[in-house]
């Protein structure tokens, strides 16, 4: 599943973003990428239906998401904060568990194919140990993951992900990584990222949007356009890419 | 119950009570059912009980959904209006209309007046969860000026009267007012503990609740409604009852955990099961009618302290 948007244009808190022409492609993990308050989570939240813009089209699979109930929206997209909001402590099973809201009527409670749905999510990312747990007593790694695992029993195609890697340490970083390269290879998910660090780019991105002052510097695969010149523009900061070990690596 | 139906003043024994019950419900003509003990049980002490288990359930059922709702476990069932609305409302039958409109229509009337206008005011500062709580203290406050200013104004003998009603007490309860309110608050129970699994999801963040597919704002507002239809139905009869909405809630959490699903239903049991045995110790216990206001604040807040000294593992 894809998402096209054209001519979007959202203020937000005296923060204006706009982006004329923008396509990120099915299957492919595209990653956001800018200085802080450059506009990568007002367009996640967006592309989420959770901003409402002033003026866009934006299409997901050929429909236009300003016209799709929330029930319509949350087959089609999930949207993983950063941090989860809840006020009560639930089992974390119940949490993500949570996923299955959007296929229920107001009045039901979930029924056995959401559980099923839930057992197999916990089971595909090796969950188990931590589904008998409270939400509280998880660590902040712990707590990406159960979020990334609600969007899973969610069941969407997209999943657009609010810098799932910030404030992790190196392993648990890696881990949120490999496992949404993973989703693409093994699941077909369209996944939109944005990300803090840009020495995670090369490893993760298959297509590279650069996000400054509310307008899109550069957009295309991330082969082509993860350059020296173009993101000393996008941070206003001397850096050098070379490449050691057949990787890029970023030096500053 | 049926304990509960022997405690009085005049003392009949279970049995009797049970036989009572029996010949009412078969509709067999019997003497037993012309004695002044079968009056007191089936007139004055069934609806009585009634009353007493509804309310019970109603406050508790409505603490527990606003508490997830608002995200904030000092929440209770008056939070946005409904106790001093209903107040101002049966001071305005009784001082100013002189009880031409029973006390009980206007409270009922004016506990939901005061939370339509505070769903329509914080409509307009973006229906965020704080907004509409800060704006259920400000119209708390107004209807607490209203009702001050009707008190200023009052007799002493209708002052004397509201003075009771804004203590609380099921001793006024009577089939009439059991008649309507009773399916109202039922209603009102079955479809908020249908809403359990909903009021976990709004407990989260507005945009997470969003993205997993609920429409947030209309969700909340019918959460709201449904709670403040059974609060003002159970005020409008036995006046403000305090704490127990706020209370029952962290007790069944304590015992079931976070989950509405089944902190809903524990409530109604729970706090229908409080609300009967606060009304039957006031009746063994005094031979004249202690409001049972007093007596569920006096118990309630030790027990509240006691809450807050212990663990806090349902909330974040």
């Amino acid at each position: 599943m894809q998402i096209r948007v054209e001519r979007l244009r959202v203020r937000y808190e005296d923060f204006e973003l706009s982006v004329d022409n923008l396509l990120f492609s099915a299957n492919r993990v595209s990653v956001l990428v800018g200085p802080n308050g450059a506009g990568k989570s007002t367009l996640l939240k967006v592309l989420a239906g959770l901003i409402k813009p002033v003026t866009s089209s934006i299409f997901v699979d050929g429909r236009d998401l300003a016209r799709l109930r929330g029930s319509e929206r949350a087959p089609l997209v999930s949207y993983v904060p950063q941090e989860h909001g809840a006020a009560l402590n639930f089992r974390v099973f119940d949490f993500i568990l949570m996923g299955r809201s959007g296929y229920l009527n107001i009045f039901a409670a979930p029924a056995r194919a959401d559980y099923e749905k839930t057992r197999d999510v916990i089971s595909y990312l090796g969950l188990e140990a931590l589904a008998d747990r409270k939400c509280q007593e998880l660590s902040s790694g712990e707590r990406r993951i159960v979020l990334i695992a609600r969007a899973l029993a969610q069941d969407s195609k997209i999943i657009l992900l609010d810098e799932p890697t910030t404030f992790l340490d190196l392993k648990h970083e890696m881990e949120i990584i490999n496992l949404l390269r993973k989703l693409t290879e093994e699941r077909a998910k369209t996944i939109i990222t944005s990300v803090h660090s840009i020495d995670l780019i090369p490893r993760l991105a298959d297509f590279l949007v650069m996000i400054k002052n509310g307008r899109i510097l550069a957009a295309g695969p991330t082969a082509e356009i993860f350059q020296a010149e173009l993101l000393e523009n996008l941070f206003d900061y001397p850096l050098q890419v070379v490449e050691a070990g057949g990787r890029q690596l970023i030096l500053r | 119950m049926l304990i509960s139906l022997s405690l009085g003043t005049l003392k009949i024994s279970p049995g009797e009570v049970l036989k009572i019950l029996m010949s009412r419900i078969s509709g067999m003509p019997s003497e037993l059912l012309t004695s002044p003990a079968a009056n007191i049980v089936l007139n004055i002490r069934l609806p009585r009980v009634l009353l007493a288990l509804l309310a019970g359930a109603a406050f508790s059922v409505s603490g527990a959904s606003l508490q997830s709702l608002f995200r904030n476990p000092l929440v209770n069932e008056y939070i946005l209006g409904v106790s001093f609305g209903a107040g101002f409302g049966a001071a305005a039958s009784l001082v100013l209309f002189n009880r031409i409109i029973p006390p009980q229509v206007l409270a009922f009337a004016c506990g939901l007046l005061a939370v339509v206008l505070v769903l329509v005011i914080s409509e307009g500062a973006r229906n965020t969860p704080v907004a509409v709580l800060l704006t259920g203290i400000i119209v708390s406050a107004l209807f607490q000026a209203l009702l001050s200013a009707v008190e200023f104004i009052a007799s002493p003998y209708a002052l004397q009267a509201l003075f009771f009603w804004l203590l609380g007490s099921f001793s006024q309860a009577t089939w009439t007012d059991l008649l309507w309110s009773g399916p109202l608050i039922l209603a009102g129970l079955v479809l908020l503990l249908k809403l359990g699994w909903r009021i976990n999801v709004l407990s989260l963040s507005d945009d997470e609740a969003k993205s997993l597919g609920l429409d947030v704002k209309r969700e909340r507002v019918l959460i709201i409604c449904l709670a403040t239809l059974i609060t003002s139905a159970v005020v409008s009869i036995a006046g403000i009852i305090g704490w127990v909405g706020l209370i029952v809630p962290h007790a069944a959490r304590g015992l079931v955990g976070a989950d509405n699903r089944l902190v809903l239903p524990l409530s109604a049991g729970l706090g229908a099961s409080l609300m009967l045995l606060a009304d039957d110790l006031i009746r063994t216990l005094s031979p004249f009618e202690f409001p049972v206001g007093i007596l569920t604040s006096l118990a309630g807040i030790p027990f509240f302290l006691y809450l807050i000294k212990r663990s806090r593992s349902s909330w974040s």
